[in-house]
C-alpha cells in the first residue's frame, strides 16, 4: 500500500470548501511563498516544531516529549490510515461537504493522492484538493469533484520573488485544468505589502468558464508561530485592513 | 409609541434592569433565571414552622407556609405587557437551606432567628428527626452521590387538567373528593387552601389593574389594561377560553407552582396552545402579531421549559404555524429561553432550520433539540411502557423528560460521580500486591454495585415519605389521581421511572485510556511510579505531561473512545440490574448538570493527568482540549456511542464560533450535524453560538453585558448570574470548543 507524509488532519472544517470537511494535510511543497500560513508543510521530510515556553526541563527528549515542547510534523501514513480518518465523519459530510487535500501540495505525492482520492470516492466522499498548480496531473485531476487553486501574484518576477517559481506554468495549468469541465474555485491571498496585480488576476480567472468563483483570503499571521517553531524568522506582513478588502471585493465573483 | 416592537423593547429594558438587581439581592446564583422579579425592600414573610428542626414538612406545613408566601407577592402588572404576574420568593428560602440563601433573606434577622433550629443537618428539606438515613450516608458520601432525598418538582404535570377545569373546577374537584375520601381531609383542606390563595394572588392582580386603569390617561394603555384585567377576570374561576386566557391562565399557574417548588416544567407549547390559536383566530379576535406577542410576554414571565415540535403516537409531525410562532416571539424577546425542538426525521424541515437559524442569529444558546426516536425507543425499553406513552413522554426539563400527569421520575436530581468511584477503586488496589488494568476495572465495578445499592435505597426512603414531607400540593392538581384518590403524586404515580446519572464519564475514560496505553501498551511507567504520582499530585511534571497527552475519549477510535464505551455498558448492566421494589425501575443516563466543580473538589488527583481537586468533566462531554481542532464531530461521534438507552439522556453540550455561524453555511452545517448525531442515537444536544469577545468582557466585568444569556447545561442562565468561578469554566469550554 503506498505511503505519505501527513502533517495533520483536521476534521470539522468550514473554510477548506464546501459543508463541511476533513482537511488532509500533505507535507512538502514546491514553492516557497513568504507568508505561507502552513510553514511545516513545506520541507518534504518529517521536523520537529519547537515551543520551548512548554520544556518542563525533565531532560529525557530522547525518551520522548510529552510536554508539547517538541512536537514531531510530519507522519507516514498508510492510505487505508488516512481515509478511516476521512471516515469518521462520513455522516456530516452532507451533500457538499467532503475531503479536502491540502497542504503543502498535495500533487507532490501524486500516488499516495491518487489512491487515497480512488479510496474515498469509491466510498462516496466528495474530493476536493487545494493546490498551487505548479504541477499538472491530468488523470488524478480528473478524478476530483473539485478543484481550489491560488494565482497568487500576476507579475512574474514578483511571483519569483515571493514564491520561488515562476508563475508562467500556474497560468498555463490554469488554462488547462479549465477544459477539465471540473469546477474550479480560484483564490488569492491578499498581503497589502505587494503589488499582486489583482485586477489582472480577477480578469484572467474570469476568462476561465469553470472557474466557478473567486475568492481573496486575506492574508494572516497564524502561520508565525509556526515559523519561530521551525527556527525561521519571522515575516514582515500584515494583515489587510477592512477597507482595503473593501476597495477590492469588485474583484471578486460568483457564477 | 404604543406598537408591539417599542413595547417589546421597554421589556427588554426592564429585563436587563431587573437581572442587574437580582444580581446584588441574590448574590451569584448558578442557576436559571427563573424569570423572577427583584424583591421590594419592604417584602417580608414570617414562616410558620411545625417542626422542632427549624424547617416546616407535610400538608400543613407546606400548605401554610405557601399560603403566607404567596399572599406576601404584590401583584406584579407592567402597561407594556398583554399579560401579568411574577414570582419573587419560593418556599425553599424559608427550609433551613441555609447554604443557598439568597442575600436579600440574610439581612432578615427575624426570619434568620426562626430558621435557626435545633439540628445541625446541612439541609433541613428533609425531615431528618422523622425520617433518618444515617446508615445511607457514609456511602453516599463515600461515592460524592446526589441522592435525591429531599428532592422536589421534577416531574411534569398535565397542563390539559388545568385549561379544561380551570382554578373553579380543581376547586369544585377537591371539594366533590374530599366527600368520598373522608380519611384524606388534611390532604384535601391543604389543596383547597392553595388553590383558594392562588385565586386570591389572581384577585390582587385584579384590583391593582383596576386601580391602574382609573388613574391612566393613555386610551391605548387603558385599553390594554382593560383586556389585561378583563383576561383575569375571566380565567380566576372559569377555564382559560381564549389564546389570551390561556397564556395568563399558564402565567398565573406558573408563577404559584414556582413559589411552591420552583417547578419550571412546562408542556408541548405550540400543541396544547394550538387549539386556542386556531379558534380565535377563525373567529377574528386574533392575529399573528398578537400571538406572537402574547407568547413571547408569557416566556419573559417564565422561562419554563417548553417543547416545540416532535409526532404523535403514529409518527404525524406535530409541527404547526404556532410551533414557527413561538420562534419568532421567542426572538423578538430574546431572553433566557428554555425552548427545545423535537426533532424526528418526519418533522418539518423548514422548521428545523429556523429553529437552528435563530440560535446562530441570537447567540442566546436557544433552542436545543432532542431526538424523539432514541428516547421515545429507548424508553420503550423499560417494563411496561407502551408507544403511545413513550410519545407522550415530552422534553420539559433540564436535560430530562417526564409522560406528563402520570410518571414520577425524579429525573436530573439523583447523580454518582464515577471519578469518586473510580478514586475509590485506585485506593483498594494500592493495598494489593499484583495490579492490573483488568484488577482495576473489577474493583471500579464492585465499587460501582455499591454506589448503587445505596442511591436506590435513598431513592426509596424519598418516594416512600416524600407525601409527609414536600408533598407537592401544586403540582398535584395537575396529576391523575392524586386528587381522585387523595394522595401525593409520590404515592400513586402510575410510572416511577426513575434517572440516575453518572458523572465524570470522560476523566474515567480517559484515566483507563492512559493507564492501558502508557502503563500496559508502552510501558513507559510502572503501577508504583502511577501511585507515586497520584499521592503527589503529579509532583513529577513529565509524569503528568505523559498522562495528560494519552489517547482521549471523543478523539474518535482511540483506546479512551473504547473505555468510555465499556464503561457505559458497565454502568447501563449495572443499573439496570439493580432490584427495586413497587415496579419501580431505574433509567440511567450520563449527566453532571452544573456540577463540574463541586464533584472535582472531592476527588484526588486521576491517573489521565487531571490534579487533585480539579473539576470533573461536564456531562457526557470529553475534557476540554481533548482534540487540537476541538472537532464537533468527533465529539458527536463520540457522545452518541456512549448513551445509554431507556430514555434517559447523555446530552451532546457543544460550543461554536460565532464566525461558523454567520451565513447560510453555517446553518446548514449546525443542522447537518443535530441530524447526524440524532440519526447515530444521540438523545439532546444544547449548542452555545458565543461571540468571543462579548464573552471574554463579561467575564471580566459582567454588568457590561446584562442581556448575555449562556446555555450553562440543560438551561440557559444569564452569564451576569454566575460565579466567577463558574463564569471561567463556561469561559474555558468555550476556547477549548472553537
Amino acid at each position: 500500500m503506498i505511503k505519505g507524509i501527513v502533517t495533520d488532519i483536521q476534521r470539522a472544517s468550514v473554510h477548506d470548501g464546501p459543508g463541511l470537511r476533513t482537511t488532509v494535510f500533505f507535507k512538502g511543497c514546491p514553492l516557497h511563498c513568504d507568508w505561507c500560513h502552513n510553514p511545516e508543510c513545506i520541507a518534504f521530510p518529517p521536523q520537529i516544531l519547537a515551543y520551548p515556553e512548554k520544556c518542563i526541563g525533565c531532560g529525557m527528549c530522547e525518551e520522548g516529549c510529552f510536554s508539547g515542547a517538541k512536537v514531531p510534523c510530519g507522519k507516514e501514513m498508510s492510505t487505508d490510515e488516512v481515509l478511516s480518518q476521512i471516515l469518521l465523519d462520513k455522516d456530516y459530510y452532507g451533500n457538499e461537504g467532503g475531503v479536502t487535500f491540502s497542504g503543502g501540495e498535495p500533487f507532490s505525492q501524486p500516488e499516495f493522492l491518487s489512491e487515497l482520492i480512488d479510496k474515498s470516492k469509491a466510498e462516496g466522499v466528495h474530493c476536493a484538493v487545494e493546490t498551487s498548480l505548479i504541477t499538472y496531473h491530468e488523470e488524478i485531476l480528473k478524478k476530483l469533484d473539485l478543484v481550489m487553486a491560488d494565482l497568487k501574484i500576476w507579475d512574474d518576477d514578483l511571483h519569483k520573488k515571493h514564491t520561488g517559481v515562476s508563475n508562467k506554468i500556474i497560468k498555463e495549468h490554469f488554462i488547462k485544468l479549465n477544459t477539465l469541465g471540473i469546477p474550479i474555485i480560484a483564490r488569492t491571498p491578499v498581503i497589502p505589502e505587494i503589488e499582486q496585480g489583482i485586477e489582472e488576476i480577477s480578469a484572467f480567472l474570469h476568462s476561465l468558464e469553470n472557474v466557478i468563483q473567486y475568492e481573496l483570503l486575506p492574508y494572516h499571521p497564524l502561520g508565525e508561530s509556526k515559523r519561530v517553531a521551525l527556527g525561521q524568522p519571522k515575516t514582515e506582513f500584515t494583515v489587510p485592513s477592512k477597507d482595503y478588502m473593501k476597495e477590492l471585493e469588485h474583484y471578486v465573483f460568483v457564477r | 409609541m404604543y406598537s408591539y416592537a417599542e413595547r417589546l423593547k421597554a421589556l427588554r429594558e426592564t429585563k436587563i434592569e431587573h437581572t442587574l438587581i437580582k444580581k446584588e439581592q441574590w448574590g451569584y446564583t448558578n442557576i436559571d433565571d427563573f424569570g423572577t422579579v427583584p424583591i421590594s425592600p419592604d417584602y417580608e414573610v414570617e414562616p410558620w414552622y411545625n417542626s422542632t428542626n427549624g424547617s416546616f414538612y407535610g400538608f400543613d406545613g407546606m400548605c401554610e407556609n405557601f399560603v403566607r408566601v404567596i399572599n406576601a407577592h404584590e401583584p406584579y402588572v407592567d402597561p407594556n405587557e398583554m399579560l401579568c404576574g411574577r414570582w419573587r420568593d419560593m418556599l425553599v428560602n424559608y427550609r433551613g437551606d441555609v447554604h443557598f440563601l439568597p442575600e436579600w433573606l440574610k439581612k432578615k434577622p427575624k426570619t434568620m432567628e426562626l430558621m435557626k433550629g435545633v439540628t445541625s443537618q446541612w439541609s433541613k428539606r428533609w425531615d431528618e428527626q422523622r425520617f433518618p438515613y444515617d446508615d445511607l450516608k457514609p456511602l453516599q458520601k463515600k461515592y460524592n452521590i446526589v441522592t435525591g432525598i429531599d428532592s422536589d418538582s421534577h416531574l411534569t404535570c398535565d397542563f390539559t387538567i388545568g385549561f379544561e377545569l380551570g382554578w373553579g373546577g380543581l376547586l369544585e374537584k377537591v371539594r366533590k373528593y374530599r366527600e368520598i375520601n373522608t380519611d384524606k381531609k388534611d390532604f384535601y383542606d391543604a389543596e383547597e387552601r392553595c388553590i383558594l390563595a392562588i385565586m386570591d394572588f389572581i384577585q390582587r392582580h385584579i384590583d391593582k389593574i383596576k386601580e391602574m386603569i382609573a388613574g391612566e390617561t393613555n386610551p391605548e394603555i387603558k385599553k390594554n389594561l382593560e383586556t389585561m384585567c378583563q383576561a383575569c377576570e375571566n380565567v380566576k374561576y372559569d377555564p382559560p377560553k381564549t389564546f389570551h386566557e390561556v397564556c395568563q391562565w399558564t402565567a398565573f399557574r406558573n408563577c404559584a407552582s414556582r413559589i411552591y417548588t420552583r417547578d419550571g416544567s412546562g408542556f408541548p407549547l405550540d400543541v396544547l396552545l394550538y387549539p386556542y390559536y386556531e379558534r380565535d383566530v377563525k373567529a377574528g379576535i386574533l392575529d399573528d402579531e398578537t400571538a406572537k406577542f402574547l407568547i413571547a410576554n408569557l416566556l419573559l414571565i417564565d422561562p419554563h421549559f417548553y417543547q416545540l415540535s416532535g409526532v404523535d403516537e403514529n409518527d404525524r409531525d406535530l409541527t404547526n404555524h404556532l410551533s414557527y410562532l413561538v420562534l419568532d416571539a421567542a426572538d423578538s424577546i430574546d431572553i433566557a429561553c428554555n425552548l427545545t425542538v423535537r426533532w424526528h426525521e418526519n418533522c418539518d424541515k423548514n422548521f428545523m432550520k429556523k429553529a437552528v437559524y435563530y440560535l446562530c442569529k441570537n447567540k442566546n444558546g436557544w433552542p436545543r433539540f432532542c431526538n424523539d426516536a432514541s428516547l421515545c425507543e429507548g424508553y420503550m425499553k423499560n417494563e411496561g411502557i407502551d408507544k403511545k406513552t413513550a410519545r407522550e413522554r415530552v422534553a420539559v426539563g433540564c436535560n430530562w423528560m417526564c409522560v406528563p400527569g402520570k410518571e414520577f421520575p425524579m429525573n436530573d436530581v439523583v447523580k454518582i460521580n464515577i471519578a469518586k468511584v473510580l478514586d475509590e477503586a485506585l485506593k483498594d488496589m494500592k493495598e494489593e500486591e499484583n495490579k492490573s488494568i483488568d484488577r482495576l476495572f473489577e474493583l471500579y465495578e464492585e465499587h460501582l454495585k455499591k454506589a448503587i445499592e445505596v442511591t436506590a435505597a435513598g431513592i426509596n426512603l424519598h418516594i416512600e415519605h416524600q407525601w409527609e414531607v414536600t408533598p407537592e400540593l401544586i403540582m398535584n392538581l395537575f396529576m391523575k389521581n392524586t386528587i381522585e384518590k387523595g394522595l401525593d403524586i409520590s404515592q400513586c404515580a402510575e410510572l416511577y421511572t426513575v434517572g440516575i446519572d453518572g458523572a465524570g464519564l470522560a476523566i474515567v475514560a480517559d484515566s483507563f485510556g492512559a493507564i492501558e496505553t502508557r502503563i500496559v501498551n508502552e510501558k513507559l511507567l510502572s503501577w508504583d511510579q502511577l501511585y507515586e504520582a497520584l499521592d503527589d499530585n503529579f509532583a513529577n511534571e513529565r509524569i503528568h505531561a505523559m498522562m495528560q497527552s494519552a489517547p482521549k475519549y471523543c478523539q474518535g477510535g482511540t483506546v479512551s473512545d473504547a473505555w468510555a464505551k465499556r464503561l457505559t455498558d458497565s454502568w447501563v448492566k449495572a443499573i439496570k440490574g439493580q432490584k427495586m421494589p413497587e415496579g419501580r425501575q431505574l433509567i440511567p443516563g450520563w449527566f453532571s448538570w452544573a456540577r463540574a466543580i463541586e464533584y472535582g473538589a472531592t476527588v484526588g488527583a486521576t491517573p489521565n493527568g487531571r490534579r487533585k481537586g480539579e473539576p470533573i468533566s461536564h456531562g457526557a462531554n470529553p475534557v476540554p482540549g481533548f482534540r487540537k481542532d476541538g472537532a464537533p464531530t468527533a465529539q458527536s461521534n463520540g457522545i452518541a456511542s456512549i448513551q445509554c438507552g431507556y430514555g434517559n439522556a447523555a446530552p451532546l453540550q457543544i460550543e461554536f464560533d460565532p464566525q461558523i455561524a454567520l451565513d447560510e453555511k453555517g446553518v446548514d452545517v449546525i443542522l447537518n450535524l443535530i441530524e447526524t448525531h440524532f440519526k447515530q442515537g444521540g438523545t439532546l444536544i444544547n449548542i452555545n453560538v458565543l461571540d468571543k469577545e462579548k464573552l471574554l468582557e463579561a467575564h471580566q466585568d459582567p454588568s457590561k453585558h446584562p442581556d448575555l444569556v449562556v446555555r450553562v447545561t440543560g438551561f440557559t442562565a444569564y452569564f451576569a448570574s454566575l460565579s466567577p468561578e463558574f463564569r471561567q469554566l463556561v469561559v474555558d469550554r468555550f476556547l477549548e470548543g472553537i
